[in-house]
């Protein structure tokens, strides 16, 4: 549907929950979950698709949100930050870069989770080279990323642990 | 040495790792950033910039951008005539030119990103198209880009009105530093460019401001900001209103390294907008501005010298320091902040008594210089350490035994400059690095990999990081200001605790730290005590979170404030208890009377009686209730500890790997030592971005190209390695608690580390390193140079 403006509506499943939102067809993903949907917990770093930050899941796999259109991501399920704790309970994830020291400023965190959950959805049981090296497309600037390699370490441990 | 410890044995929670309270908020989306804040009617702006070095404006057209639909007003300085010039001295200090500037450039602009006008629209993309349809005429000037030139008298100035380029020469010696070389048996000199690098948070700055026409006029300005009331102090009057017409709300802040304790044009024009368009304005600084206009750090021509005895001994060291400052002395540290810095420190932990430096800041047509994570000291290390190593190859000694030869013992020692540090593990730190790295064997190692043509080197960096900034420490760093900072603490009539602080938390943990230290005071558990920071209106007036100073500062302020708000809890339970006020014990929110057991009152009964006792109750806790407010201004402490680095070098493609990096670090009684390794993994890992990665470069026309982050390299997973996080406490001999500070040392001692392991792995080649950061590129020059000058000989 396309507004008098030349505006659209766009529709896709965040988190689980039906959602729609009137876009222009240049709006970005990232300001359409932060301003059109009120989603502030995806955050924008740089919006040169390099830090990471605006990291969500479509369709379960990692994406910038700085980098997509809103009207690309139409039909699709998206998953943030938002979606992550259950019940008010952290994610396993989450519990795992608490315990770890995975974060400080929090920042880039919700890019981390994401890519963390693909990762693992991926490859449970990554070596640390594997994590390195599926991370290193997001950054950190207050960690030295030595809590989060060991959050990621500690997930899969506990995810491994779980399902056996 | 002892520090006499009066803590509370109970609860304990100071020195343990306690989980992170801002945690569950921040893993779950719930923090609140600037660019979360949404006001009713607000308006977005964009900022137009210069894309010239240097040049005149000649006209500025905005009619196209107005007739775009959703573009509300553009403003330019004639719009914000009616505001005062925002200046830069240094707050109190002499040694440097006042410098003025107005928010928004009048009629030259003076470094590429410099704001000229600003658009205001329904939406950011409305504002960022009126943006580009704004037509600013300019004629390009000559542009002032080499520093050195700069100080030339024949060199344009980059501003007229100062009749100088060099906003600050200082010299300082002590000893008889001309005697000393003279008599040394050998002197080393070296030349080395500090590279121009900056903090780059994850969040970039940003500005929400509503203007309200009561009571006079309020502004309400939300910023990406270290320091609320400091901004506060520096804005109102560049607003012209008092302080009191201003509040300034710093919400969660996404990184912030020293950049945003910087006051910048924005934080005045987005407030002066919102008055001028009746709407609430949003800013949120983009990536290109943020690496173009925000400030940059650490760009030094660095000249260092040390006179020798042929048995090692140091016995003088001269510096001259050459900040490439760029357009503007930026507010309120001037870029001081790194050219002193980094000459008044340069003894470190040697014992040197002849010592002179001085420093020259010349103003160029670049991005203002200011406090980045480790500042000056960065660059004095790189000069000094890069020094030492090289004196040690000439004299044929071997660079930790030169480094222990030569340096100070671990008690309190005043320098030759007059800081007076508070007694650490200077030696002791360098040998816990020597071992990590399993120097013994490394030799033997390194010979056998060259054997294979592979090239590793390794290389110390022991370092002395001035912390808890403070009156006495400013002064003894060449500031002589009064820093200070305090803290309130109330227990609530539920028995509850609040604790405000004008200290401010950006990733560091405070609510989660000072909740510690509040809890081990009172007696109280953790969970029941909150932290406010951040907001001008509900925290008592402090000065921010910046050069290593909280956990000090907030130690020291929150326990005198507990403790006298513990003291009057203690004695409301002895009347509760009929028992003598030194016999009650307040443990885990219950008191109690030692040695009898089964005879407790707990505190929320306490803090009901405190409040509603009437006249049973003491008389100061009548008048005062359970409310203290106390500061704190510690004598100087200083962190010590030692980097060293282990590098393989490529020597076909230039490209470095750290193959391992050792951290050691004495910051004291440490709060939290979870927080403390994450405090110095992440210094580690900039230091990494400053040695071989981050540059923030300009074209021979003072074009800046490195305005993205696909140009400003930051280290990634796959550069930093895993560390190794080694401490030593060594508790101060001054500060409250024994705690000394910790944000900066890694950005400090990490640079110097990896330059010299790279110079070490490369000593086969004769290669001296003269720069950071080492990139592939500049060591394969260095490398093709060095083969030519084999091949001349």
């Amino acid at each position: 549907m396309e507004t008098r403006q030349g505006n659209v509506a766009v529709e896709m499943t965040v988190n689980g929950e039906p959602m729609v939102g009137i876009a222009e067809p240049r709006t970005l993903l990232s300001d359409f979950l932060r301003h059109g949907l009120g989603m502030t917990g995806t955050h924008v770093g740089c919006e040169q698709g390099v830090c990471g930050a605006c990291t969500v899941l479509i369709d379960g796999q990692p994406a910038r949100s700085c980098l997509t259109f809103a009207v690309q991501a139409e039909g699709c399920r998206v998953d943030t930050v938002e979606g992550m704790a259950e019940g008010g309970a952290l994610s396993d994830v989450q519990e795992a870069f608490r315990a770890e020291h995975g974060l400080q400023c929090g920042f880039c965190t919700p890019g981390f989770l994401a890519a963390t959950e693909a990762l693992l959805a991926e490859n449970p049981d990554p070596t640390d080279d594997e994590i390195r090296d599926y991370l290193s497309g997001n950054i950190c600037r207050c960690t030295g990323y030595q809590g989060i390699i060991a959050a990621v370490r500690r997930a899969a441990q506990t995810r491994k642990a779980a399902s056996a | 040495m002892t520090i006499e410890d009066t803590r509370p044995r109970s609860a304990r929670y100071v020195g343990r790792s306690v989980q992170r309270v801002e945690d569950p908020r921040l893993l779950s989306g719930q923090g609140r950033y600037v660019d979360d804040i949404t006001l009713p009617g607000m308006l977005h702006a964009a900022f137009v910039r210069s894309p010239h070095a240097r040049a005149r404006i000649l006209n500025i057209d905005a009619s196209d951008a107005l007739a775009l639909d959703g573009v509300v007003a553009v403003y330019t300085a004639a719009d914000l005539a009616w505001l005062n010039p925002m200046v830069a001295t240094g707050p109190m200090r002499d040694g440097i030119l006042a410098h003025s500037r107005t928010p928004l450039a009048t009629d030259v602009v003076r470094h590429v990103g410099d704001p000229v006008a600003v658009v205001l629209a329904r939406s950011p993309y409305l504002a960022e198209d009126g943006r580009d349809l704004v037509d600013v005429e300019y004629e390009p000037l000559e542009p002032v880009l080499d520093p050195l030139a700069a100080l030339e008298p024949d060199s344009p100035l980059v501003d007229e009105a100062l009749g100088t380029n060099n906003i600050s020469h200082l010299e300082e010696s002590a000893g008889d530093v001309e005697r000393a070389f003279a008599e040394a048996d050998h002197v080393t000199r070296l030349r080395f460019h500090s590279g121009r690098s900056t903090a780059a948070p994850i969040e970039c700055r940003g500005v929400v401001a509503k203007y309200e026409d009561r009571a006079g006029g309020r502004y309400t300005i939300w910023a990406s900001t270290q320091m609320p009331h400091l901004l506060r102090m520096f804005v109102a009057p560049v607003l012209g209103v008092p302080e009191g017409r201003v509040t300034i709300s710093s919400p969660d802040v996404g990184g912030a390294f020293g950049l945003k304790c910087t006051v910048f044009p924005e934080d005045v024009v987005i407030p002066a907008v919102a008055k001028l368009s009746g709407r609430p304005v949003k800013w949120i600084e983009d990536r290109w501005e943020n690496l173009a206009a925000g400030v940059h750090s650490k760009d030094m021509i660095c000249t260092m010298e040390i006179a020798a005895k042929a048995d090692g001994t140091m016995t003088a060291f001269r510096g001259h320091f050459v900040t490439d400052s760029g357009a503007f002395s930026s507010i309120p540290f001037t870029p001081l902040v790194d050219s002193q810095c980094a000459g008044i420190y340069l003894t470190s932990c040697y014992d040197v008594r002849d010592v002179a430096y001085s420093v020259d800041n010349p103003l160029t047509n670049k991005c203002q210089i200011g406090a980045v994570r480790g500042v000056g000291w960065v660059p004095g290390q790189l000069a000094r350490e890069v020094a030492i190593d090289q004196l040690a190859r000439e004299l044929g000694k071997d660079p930790v035994e030169l480094r222990l030869q030569n340096m100070i013992g671990p008690d309190v020692y005043t320098t030759a400059f007059g800081q007076t540090y508070d007694g650490g593990s200077y030696a002791e730190a360098l040998e816990k690095a020597r071992d990590a790295v399993d120097y013994a064997s490394f030799r033997e190692r390194q010979a056998k990999a060259r054997e294979e043509g592979r090239y590793i080197g390794v290389g110390f960096s022991p370092f002395v990081e001035p912390t808890g900034w403070a009156t006495a420490s400013a002064a003894a760093g060449g500031l002589p200001n009064g820093y200070y900072d305090t803290a309130s603490v109330t227990v609530e009539p539920d028995g509850s605790v609040t604790v405000t602080t004008g200290l401010h938390s950006h990733g560091q943990g405070h609510e989660t730290t000072l909740a510690q230290v509040t809890a081990d005071e009172l007696g109280v558990p953790m969970e029941s005590v909150r932290v406010v920071f951040g907001d001008t209106d509900s925290s008592v007036f402090g000065m921010g979170t910046y050069a290593s100073r909280s956990a000090v500062l907030g130690f020291g302020s929150i326990r005198e404030s507990a403790g006298q708000v513990r003291d009057r809890l203690l004695r409301l339970a002895a009347i509760l208890l009929e028992a003598d006020p030194g016999d009650v014990e307040l443990v885990d929110g219950v008191a109690g009377v030692k040695g009898v057991p089964g005879k407790t009152v707990p505190l929320q009964q306490i803090a009901l009686f405190g409040y509603f006792g009437g006249t049973a109750r003491p008389e100061d806790v009548q008048r005062d209730a359970l409310t203290a407010t106390s500061g704190y201004s510690p004598g100087e402490t200083y962190a010590n500890g030692c980097a060293a680095a282990v590098v393989e070098v490529d020597v076909e493609t230039g490209l470095v790997e750290v193959e391992q990096l050792v951290a050691v670090e004495d910051c004291g009684v440490q709060l939290n030592p979870t927080i403390v390794k994450g405090q110095v993994a992440g210094a580690i890992a900039n230091g990494i971005g400053v040695a071989l990665l981050e540059d923030l470069v300009y074209e021979d026309n003072g074009e800046f190209v490195s305005g993205s982050l696909l140009h400003y390299l930051y280290p990634s997973t796959t550069e930093v390695p895993e560390l190794d996080l080694l401490t030593i406490e060594t508790p101060s001999a001054v500060s409250v608690g024994g705690v000394k500070g910790v944000g900066e040392a890694g950005t400090i001692s990490a640079p110097a580390a990896i330059v010299n392991a790279i110079a070490d792995a490369l000593s086969p080649f004769g290669v001296v390193i003269d720069r950071t950061p080492v990139t592939p590129e500049y060591l394969r020059r260095k490398l093709r140079d060095a083969e030519r000058t084999r091949e001349a000989s």
